[in-house]
């Protein structure tokens, strides 16, 4: 035994000098799913020598969270949505860019770089990277033809056969249905107390149908892979999943549209790798990366150049060709300022018997 | 008999180790009990009661805390029925293959939880083991949708993961039962049944408890069990504890309802140890 405790100082030098190097070249990531996946990030890892390790995140108050938690200064960079972009700006969590060092953020659509929503005090904070819808997935050998509206989902016929997504969008989703989104979109961010109160009732109707609440994308399809359940909201990234696994799945927008996102990359305020984590933006909003990462998440790129390396049918599921028009159906995500009593609500939906 | 020294070094490493991982973290979690939220999420430092009116006011979270009770109990039940009976037969049938069948119990011990979550939802789901042997065996011809995602589904693999836990004391209180008593039991005429229940069972008691409450108090603050194989309705206040620290940025809420739960198993704790006590063996 105590021949062997000359060991014991090479094996700590060992250990320390192994977390040193990982430490020096490893970019933390904690994004949504899809945003890390190796078809893209592999060759950014060879490019600059380096590690990429991502946590995903099941929605964004649980990014916020985690950010405030103080766990800000274990991730590099990070991919909120429109919802808490602008939180979590000005709660300095993210540091402000300096956009020279990313030469293709002018290639980006004018549309998403013009927006308000991670500005602060004339500072940029986030580059756009994707963005998308929160459409309805649906099992096309349950649905003839694609469900016209939400409603469906509440059919006494679907009991036990649908999924909701455990986020505050299916608060939103029930607030669309009560028409509470007319005349003004925004009034979904915004909904006073009777009206939340209506959407809780409206969501506990719903509970009967619901087989599971789903919070990340790998579980949702897994459900329609294992036939629990038939038609949920979901990302256009399990669609994709799905169609790559043969599943007989349609994706539609119903007439009451739907809630969608904007997402942006931001460097976190505490970052050790800035400089690694400017690269990391720099590379993924390039057109060719864009590509890559629209083939497996089926979102639309905030870089239109990235239509080029597309098929013509490819630019037109994405709706590239007519944006505006594919806008007007998708309410993108805003801050909401009452979003400790949205999540009160949720909380009471979930617990409701 | 020992120095002073040698006793300080052997008290102090356990002492340091309840303070810093046990009362120092507790005491946070007190503290933060007393604090509030601003509405720009940020966490004011200035005491307040308004937590626990909160608990009291919002009726979800106490309803949610009996739900999990109501599931900790049939768990409990659940284990002692199952691990009782497995430890007598152990103790006083199994003869040399004892070791064996005690390997065998503990074994599962070793499997990571979440595999064994897993495991359940494979055999459960509508596409399942079970439910696809039903179908062919023609028992029913849809499947059987209470089986998963269901109070069921929580309450079973519960109880395949804590009846070991109720199994252990239990068995360990049995094999401390003098074999002379059972024998002047049987030697005085009584019938086995009536031994078990006038000698065994009494003696046991103490294991049982104890037993009880490790199932009681282990299921009561489970989290993963409900969040996997728990339906839409399922959810336990762990994860209403869960989602108050990540999702909703309330640490002081879930401070609240953690220092209730807190002082709710420490009672259980008290209550059983005297429990034990009465019936311990003299």
């Amino acid at each position: 035994m105590v021949r062997c405790l000359w060991l014991l100082p090479l094996f700590a030098t060992l250990l320390l000098l192994s977390s040193c190097s990982k430490k020096s070249a490893t970019l933390t990531l904690l994004v949504w799913e899809g945003y890390a996946d190796p078809s893209f990030v592999h060759s950014f890892e060879e490019q600059e020598h380096c590690k990429v390790s991502a946590s995903y995140m099941g929605n964004s108050d649980e990014l916020v969270a985690k950010l405030r938690g103080g766990s800000a200064g274990n991730y590099d960079v990070i991919s909120p949505s429109s919802d808490v972009a602008t939180s979590i700006a000005a709660g300095e969590l993210a540091a402000p860019l300096d956009l020279s060092r990313i030469p293709t953020y002018n290639q980006l659509s004018p549309q998403l770089t013009s927006l308000p929503l991670v500005r602060v005090n004339g500072k940029v904070f986030g580059v756009p990277f994707m963005w998308g819808p929160n459409p309805m997935i649906y099992d096309t050998t349950a649905f003839a033809k694609p469900p016209e509206s939400w409603a469906v989902l509440w059919d006494p016929k679907l009991r036990g056969k649908i999924s909701a997504w455990d986020d505050l969008s299916t608060v939103y989703m029930a607030a669309q249905i009560l028409g509470f989104d007319k005349p003004d979109p925004s009034q979904l961010y915004n909904l006073s107390d009777e009206q939340l109160d209506a959407v809780k009732k409206k969501l506990v109707e719903l509970k009967p149908n619901i087989r599971k609440m789903w919070s990340t994308g790998g579980e949702l399809t897994n459900l329609f892979q294992n036939h629990e359940i038939v038609a949920a909201m979901g990302w256009p990234l399990m669609t994709n999943q799905l169609r790559k696994i043969n599943f007989p799945v349609g994706e539609t927008i119903p007439k009451e549209n739907t809630t969608g996102w904007i997402d942006h990359l931001m460097i976190t305020a505490g970052s050790e790798n800035k400089d690694l984590a400017y690269k990391f933006l720099e590379y993924m909003v390039n057109a060719g990366t864009q590509k890559k990462v629209t083939d497996v998440t089926g979102y639309t790129p905030a870089n239109p150049q990235a239509a080029q390396f597309m098929t013509a049918d490819g630019v037109k599921n994405l709706h590239l060709d007519d944006v505006d028009n594919y806008q007007k159906h998708i309410y993108f995500w805003q801050n909401v300022p009452r979003r400790a009593k949205y999540n009160e609500i949720w909380n009471e939906v979930k617990a409701a018997q | 008999m020992f120095s002073r020294s040698y006793r300080a070094a052997i008290t102090l490493p356990p002492l340091l180790w309840v303070t810093v991982f046990l009362l120092v973290p507790y005491a946070i979690v007190f503290f933060y009990s007393f604090w509030s939220v601003s509405p720009g999420q940020a966490i004011v430092h200035s005491w307040t009661l308004n937590n626990y009116c909160e608990l009291l006011r919002v009726g979800v979270y106490l309803q949610t805390l009996f739900r999990s009770m109501w599931i900790a109990a049939r768990v409990m039940i659940l284990s002692l029925l199952l691990g009782y009976p497995l430890a007598y037969h152990l103790s006083f049938h199994a003869g040399k293959r004892k070791e064996l069948f005690y390997q065998l119990v503990i074994i599962p011990l070793w499997v990571s939880y979440l595999v064994r979550a897993y495991a359940w939802k494979t055999i459960l789901g509508s596409d399942g083991v079970l439910n696809t042997l039903l179908q062919y065996v023609h028992l029913t011809s849809h499947p059987w949708n209470f089986l998963l995602y269901s109070p069921f589904a929580v309450v079973l693999t519960l109880t395949h993961i804590y009846t070991p836990f109720a199994f252990l004391p239990i068995y360990a209180s049995l094999e401390h039962i003098p074999r002379d008593l059972v024998e002047a039991s049987n030697d005085l005429g009584a019938p086995p049944l009536q031994t078990f229940w006038r000698v065994i069972l009494p003696l046991s008691i103490p294991g049982v408890v104890a037993g009880a409450t490790f199932a009681f108090v282990l299921s009561l603050g489970d989290f993963l069990a409900p969040l996997l194989l728990g339906g839409p309705s399922g959810i336990m206040i762990s994860n209403i504890v869960v989602s108050l620290f990540g999702a909703a940025y309330n640490w002081p809420l879930g401070a609240a309802i953690s220092f209730c739960m807190l002082l709710l198993v420490v009672g259980l704790l008290f209550l059983s140890e005297r429990l034990e006590r009465k019936w311990a063996f003299r």
